[in-house]
């Protein structure tokens, strides 16, 4: 039996940040896994079938940055929800696949709260 | 009388004075009298010659024409007059008149020649009146006058000739002197002067650049817009400026800031185009890199807050109560913001880790001896060295409330070293605590062993424990030496 896709993956280079988004993600009842770059999430999302919502930050070291990780998630897991928070200038809704979110660091926590409940429950009914 | 400054110099010391005089060649009986009484009368000044060498030596001395019996001429030394016309400048053409005796029909071949040989001159037959002969003297004189104008508007010509070649040989030193490029062009933007500097910088062969093939100098991703703009300069005449990229004898491009202004004439028409093309590689450069420091700078502001937000919504998420939660806030962000101090100190990128844990350890070292630090100075990045900091804070911080520095005789180890057993090579640091009161284990994880063991950790990319030995608290952290000072 599959489980439902409830699961969070939070990809973060800066430990400290990425354990805030855990906390915040965790705290509004979801599972989160986490990786600290766009390679390693990939990795995570070949092993794990119940992850629903992508939660990546754009500059990040590695092979790809988390713009090239959004389009390669969004087209290779169409079901996988999207949500990009970056500090950088600059991105506009052209960067973005279709259907994702992006928000501003640091995050707007009560926004991104609502966008996680808003992608995940479309999933549940 | 022609102008005395002017007919003297290179001409001869006398020439003004006998400039327009008759020199008169009769040594028989009293022709020469005669013939000065006459020109006399009619105003005519005249000098005599007493021999061929006398009126040779006049001839030098430009007079204004020469008077002489056809039988003077004859004589052994007549090759020295015509030496002495050979002499004479380009302009000079001296005007002789010759007396002779009977009609031309009689005169040999060699008297004839003779006569040719004087060049400009005009045979008088004998007897003649003297009216003939001073209006054939006064023509002759006349013709020596023009001479002499030719003569002087060829000396003004030359004048102005050595005027210009000094005042551009003095414009080539002055811009020779200069340390910018300086060139010139037609009015139609033809190149067609460069001056040393020019190609100094660039390094190719002298007038190799003149035209149009300056562009080909230029940065390819210049040449389309400095083209379009000296176009427009040279269509409605406004000064050109534009800056871009000029390819340095080195084959690298280097940025300089081209200008020109026209020169016009009387009328308003453009004459030439003066140009000159300023080295300003060094401030573009700067400019360059005060960019890059600003996106490096706003990067890092950036990272600062969201660190911030992420220390204050950890701390308070877990605080038991606000009071708590706000000394934790100003004693973390406190840390936070030192350690930025000290990177700043050493230019953001790396210091010594000795540093880092002295400057972290400080405000905890109220009394000496409790600290004990053994490790070499390994060079540490900016990233790492902020995340030790803090480790290190709340390491220190619970020491102070549970652990060695609750009492007066606890004591702290802080001990590091690379690991060159291992390949790569590892790093290795550890924090001992002895002489504490008996250590337990906390209930829950706050955000000081967070930060201590999952941060710290994924800072150095390594793996850190932290262990409640109940005669001591231990942490340990191992990571690749690598992970000292990778960047984000």
């Amino acid at each position: 039996m599959s489980q439902p896709r409830r699961a969070v993956l939070v990809v973060e280079d800066d430990v400290l940040i990425r354990m805030e988004a855990v906390d915040m993600i965790e705290d509004a009842g979801f599972r989160t896994y986490q990786a600290k770059s766009a390679d390693a999430a990939l990795t995570t999302l070949n092993g794990a079938s119940d992850i629903g919502i992508l939660f990546t930050d754009v500059d990040m070291p590695g092979s790809m940055n988390g713009l090239v990780l959004a389009a390669h998630v969004a087209v290779t897991w169409p079901d996988i929800r999207i949500i990009v928070a970056s500090g950088i200038l600059g991105v506009g809704d052209g960067d973005l696949p279709d259907g994702a979110c992006f928000f501003p660091k640091p995050y707007p926590t009560d926004q991104i709260i609502r966008a996680l409940h808003r992608m995940i429950g479309q999933d549940l009914s | 009388m022609t102008d005395r400054s002017a007919a003297s110099g290179p001409f001869g010391d006398n020439a003004a004075d006998l400039g327009l005089t008759v020199a008169i060649l009769a040594p028989r009986g009293r022709d020469a009298a005669v013939a000065a009484a006459v020109l006399d009368k009619a105003g005519i000044a005249s000098v005599t010659a007493a021999s061929i060498p006398a009126l040779a030596a006049l001839i030098r001395s430009s007079i204004g024409v020469a008077l002489a019996t056809e039988e003077s001429l004859i004589a052994p030394d007549e090759g020295l007059l015509q030496q002495a016309l050979a002499e004479q400048p380009s302009w000079s053409d001296v005007p002789f008149i010759v007396l002779t005796n009977g009609t031309a029909r009689h005169r040999s071949d060699r008297a004839r020649a003779r006569i040719d040989a004087l060049q400009n001159g005009v045979l008088l037959s004998r007897p003649l009146h003297a009216e003939e002969l001073v209006r054939a003297v006064r023509s002759a004189l006349k013709a020596r006058a023009r001479q002499y104008d030719a003569r002087d508007q060829m000396h003004e010509l030359q004048m102005r000739e050595a005027q210009l070649h000094d005042s551009e040989a003095k414009f080539h030193a002055i811009a020779d002197s200069i340390n910018q490029m300086i060139w010139s062009t037609r009015p139609d933007g033809f190149h067609d002067y460069y001056n040393h500097r020019w190609y100094e910088f660039t390094g190719v062969p002298d007038g190799s650049t003149d035209g149009e093939a300056w562009a080909d100098m230029f940065h390819p991703d210049d040449q389309d817009r400095t083209w379009a703009r000296w176009r427009e300069s040279l269509a409605n005449g406004q000064p050109y400026e534009i800056e871009y990229r000029l390819r340095h004898r080195s084959g690298e491009y280097r940025w300089v800031l081209g200008r020109a202004q026209p020169v016009r004439d009387a009328k308003g028409r453009i004459t030439r185009w003066y140009g000159s093309c300023t080295d300003i590689n060094r401030i573009k450069v700067a400019e360059e890199q005060q960019q890059l420091m600003l996106g490096e700078m706003n990067h890092r502001v950036k990272n600062s807050m969201a660190m911030v937000h992420s220390i204050v919504s950890q701390t308070l998420r877990q605080a038991d109560s606000l009071e708590n939660a706000r000394a934790s806030i100003q004693s973390r962000i406190g840390i936070m913001a030192q350690a930025h101090d000290r990177l700043v100190e050493a230019t953001w990128t790396e210091t010594a880790i000795t540093e880092v844990v002295e400057a972290a350890l400080k405000p905890h070292s109220i009394s000496t001896g409790r600290f004990v630090i053994e490790g070499a100075a390994i060079p540490i990045g900016s990233k790492q060295a902020l995340a030790l900091t803090m480790a290190l804070h709340e390491l220190a911080t619970n020491a102070a409330k549970y652990g060695a520095l609750l009492n007066d005789t606890g004591q702290v180890l802080v001990e590091w070293h690379r690991d060159d057993t291992t390949t790569p090579p590892g790093f290795f640091l550890r924090w001992t605590e002895r002489g504490g009161p008996t250590v337990r284990s906390p209930g829950r994880q706050g955000f000081g062993s967070r930060m201590i063991e999952q941060a710290l950790a994924g800072y150095f990319d390594g793996v850190a424990e932290l262990n409640y030995d109940p005669d001591g608290l231990r942490f340990e952290l191992t990571a690749p030496l690598s992970g000292l000072s990778q960047q984000e």
